[in-house]
């Protein structure tokens, strides 16, 4: 939206230009300039540029909802609004399952089991919408090299051995589950930015990244004072596209964490106290 | 009439012209006449009756405001004000601990900030607000619409759905206890679907989307007139990344934060921000503040910070002109946002309280 050129935001063709000469070809030029400035880049009355102002903003700004449609919209589907983990005392407490259209962390110290439940939740995204399924494909983005293809055959084939019981159905599981490996945090950003267009072609059902922490707490020190800043710029990056992704295409999208000590201003005896690591910008 | 032509809202280029011509007051222009003016700046005729019109709107906004009456500006004593204040309505939390500590409740007119660490309750106390400004007024509430502009993506309707319900019981309860008329002529009309058609949701990805919809605001409250309450859920998420220049995002949250006063007071209603928390890294330790930095922390009036201690949520009165620093305990339960304990039933016979359209607080059946 804020690239939206101004030509197709309906202003005039010599408004256009004559922006043009200020370097002023997008929304987002138009919108983050001042009354005063916008006078004098567009010559034109201080009531003038109030309603191009309000032209602009009408090209940029989003469609309003009542909650009441919204409502109506999700009780026309309601099956489709959970991805169910086949846990039931998880699912009891989720409400369902893993919601469809927002994100979800996964976090815990190591060895608990994050990324055998993202591979089994892998594979239930492949199974078709009767068996509880999203019967779509799946993106898997491993950065800490921890996927193991034969692990996934083998959840499979013990899982669901009634459906899966020929070859040709695990060889059309595992087809469709695409398999990236990112290993630093510029690559990682690369990949969710060029997944939507993935998305649509491959028609995924689920995206997986395992795990956002190693790459960040690899690259980013936060003793060091600009390193702070700019880890929360890629953290607050990714999770906006991501985000936008999970809601446009209304698909669940997990992610796993993982766990550091956070150590109070106190002794160092309460240095077991754990929190997640990259909580205050990745889960709002 | 004697305002200098260089104060005047015309274009930038008419104005220097103006001033080569040695025009120097208002009255001078309008003296000329459009062919004059025309014939001597070198404009078209059309061009400067448009000037012309411009100026005697300005000039005649000029005399009604020396003349004393209430044109663009405001103008009135304090007297007036305190009454204003007194009949003004709260939108309540249904949290009577948090409306006592709030004076009542979220005020209007007023932008309340509120922040906190991810997961304490900012988005839930949103969406009980967007619920409560609905309430009737025989029941204590204002009786508006609500507007939440989303940046998180944090709204979800089911939750909004069982936040409407209890409400709507619990005026029922009210309602069945009091036998009064016209709280079940109040009750026809405040229903699910009711409350639900008047939330207006608009969900905005980043900070260009954020800036034109406040932007289009105050046209949209224009023509929807009910509405007492705008909430922004995450001032801080879309100004949070991509943000090299540093003194744009400050001038571009300050033009926010006063379009956002002059709409909370042009409409009568209050507006609602919340803010994420960031750390800072100090000498030997870092410590939790509100993001978007200090210059952010005088936009809003009053400002809450919700957080933990241990496994209890608590609520900070941090910032307010007219109530002290306090801290209280709060509960998000199935039904939304609630006191942690049921409020005593001492609280019927407020004496004290000014405000007629202050529920009662009657002995509530707990859910």
């Amino acid at each position: 939206m804020a690239a939206k050129k101004l030509r197709r935001a309906q202003l005039s063709q010599e408004m256009c230009e004559r922006l043009s000469r200020y370097q002023i070809t997008t929304c987002q030029d138009f919108l983050c300039l001042s009354l005063l400035e916008l006078m004098k880049v567009t010559g034109q009355s201080y009531y003038e540029v109030q309603k191009l102002l309000c032209k602009v903003s009408r090209a940029c700004a989003p469609k309003m909802q009542t909650a009441y449609e919204m409502k109506q919209r999700k009780s026309v589907n309601p099956s489709s609004a959970f991805l169910s983990t086949t846990l039931h005392s998880l699912d009891r407490v989720l409400r369902g399952g893993v919601p469809c259209g927002s994100l979800t962390e996964i976090t815990s110290p190591p060895g608990c089991g994050k990324t055998q439940f993202c591979i089994m939740v892998s594979v239930l995204a492949t199974l078709p919408v009767s068996m509880g399924g999203l019967d779509g494909a799946v993106i898997y983005i491993d950065t800490e090299s921890a996927f193991s293809a034969e692990r996934l055959v083998e959840i499979a084939a013990n899982r669901f051995p009634a459906y899966f019981d020929s070859d040709e159905k695990l060889f059309c599981m595992t087809s469709s589950i695409h398999l990236y490996r990112e290993l630093t945090c510029c690559s990682v950003l690369k990949r969710i930015m060029s997944l939507e267009e993935e998305i649509i072609s491959k028609k995924v059902k689920l995206i997986v990244i395992d795990s956002v922490a190693s790459v960040v707490r690899k690259e980013f020190d936060t003793k060091l004072q600009g390193n702070l800043a700019e880890r929360s710029n890629f953290l607050t990056r990714g999770a906006s596209v991501l985000k936008y992704l999970a809601e446009e295409f209304s698909i669940p999208v997990i992610l796993t964490n993982q766990i550091t000590t956070s150590l109070s201003s106190g002794p160092m005896i309460q240095a077991d106290l754990v929190s997640p690591a990259d909580d205050l910008s990745l889960s709002e | 009439m004697q305002r200098e032509v260089g104060t005047l809202p015309l274009a930038p280029a008419l104005r220097a012209r103006l001033a080569a011509a040695g025009f120097q007051t208002a009255q001078e222009l309008l003296d000329t006449g459009p062919c004059g003016l025309s014939k001597e700046i070198g404009i078209s005729r059309e061009e400067a009756l448009e000037a012309l019109q411009v100026v005697r709107q300005e000039c005649q906004g000029d005399a009604a405001r020396t003349a004393g009456e209430s044109g663009a500006t405001r103008r009135c004593t304090a007297l007036e004000l305190l009454e204003e204040e007194q009949t003004q309505g709260f939108i309540i939390t249904f949290c009577s601990a948090l409306d006592n500590i709030l004076g009542g409740g979220v005020q209007l007119t007023k932008i309340t900030e509120i922040c906190g660490a991810p997961g304490v309750g900012k988005t839930q106390l949103c969406m009980q607000l967007a619920v409560d400004v609905q309430i009737p007024e025989c029941f204590g509430g204002v009786a508006g619409e609500a507007v939440f502009i989303d940046t998180e993506g944090s709204f979800l309707v089911d939750r909004v759905v069982d936040i409407a319900a209890a409400c709507v019981q619990h005026c029922h309860l009210i309602a069945e206890a009091q036998q009064e008329q016209d709280h079940r002529k109040a009750l026809e009309t405040f229903s699910l679907e009711n409350i639900l058609s008047h939330i207006y949701y608009f969900r905005c990805c980043d900070y260009i989307e954020l800036l034109a919809q406040v932007y289009l605001l105050p046209e949209f409250l224009s023509e929807h007139s009910k509405v007492r309450l705008v909430v922004i859920d995450g001032i801080a998420f879309p100004f949070r990344h991509d943000f090299e220049d540093l003194s744009l995002r400050t001038r571009l949250l300050n033009g926010l934060a006063q379009q956002l006063i002059i709409i909370a007071n042009d409409h009568k209603s209050a507006v609602v921000l919340t803010n994420q928390m960031t750390t800072r890294i100090g000498q030997s330790q870092s410590t939790l503040v509100p993001a978007l930095g200090e210059s952010w922390g005088h936009a809003a009036t009053v400002r809450l910070i919700f957080h933990w201690d241990n496994s209890q949520r608590l609520a900070t009165l941090y910032k307010s002109p007219s109530q002290k620093e306090s801290t209280i305990a709060y509960h998000i339960t199935s039904h939304g946002f609630r006191d942690v304990q049921p409020p005593a039933a001492t609280h019927s016979a407020e004496g004290t309280e000014r405000n007629p359209r202050k529920r009662p607080r009657t002995e509530e059946e707990e859910h």
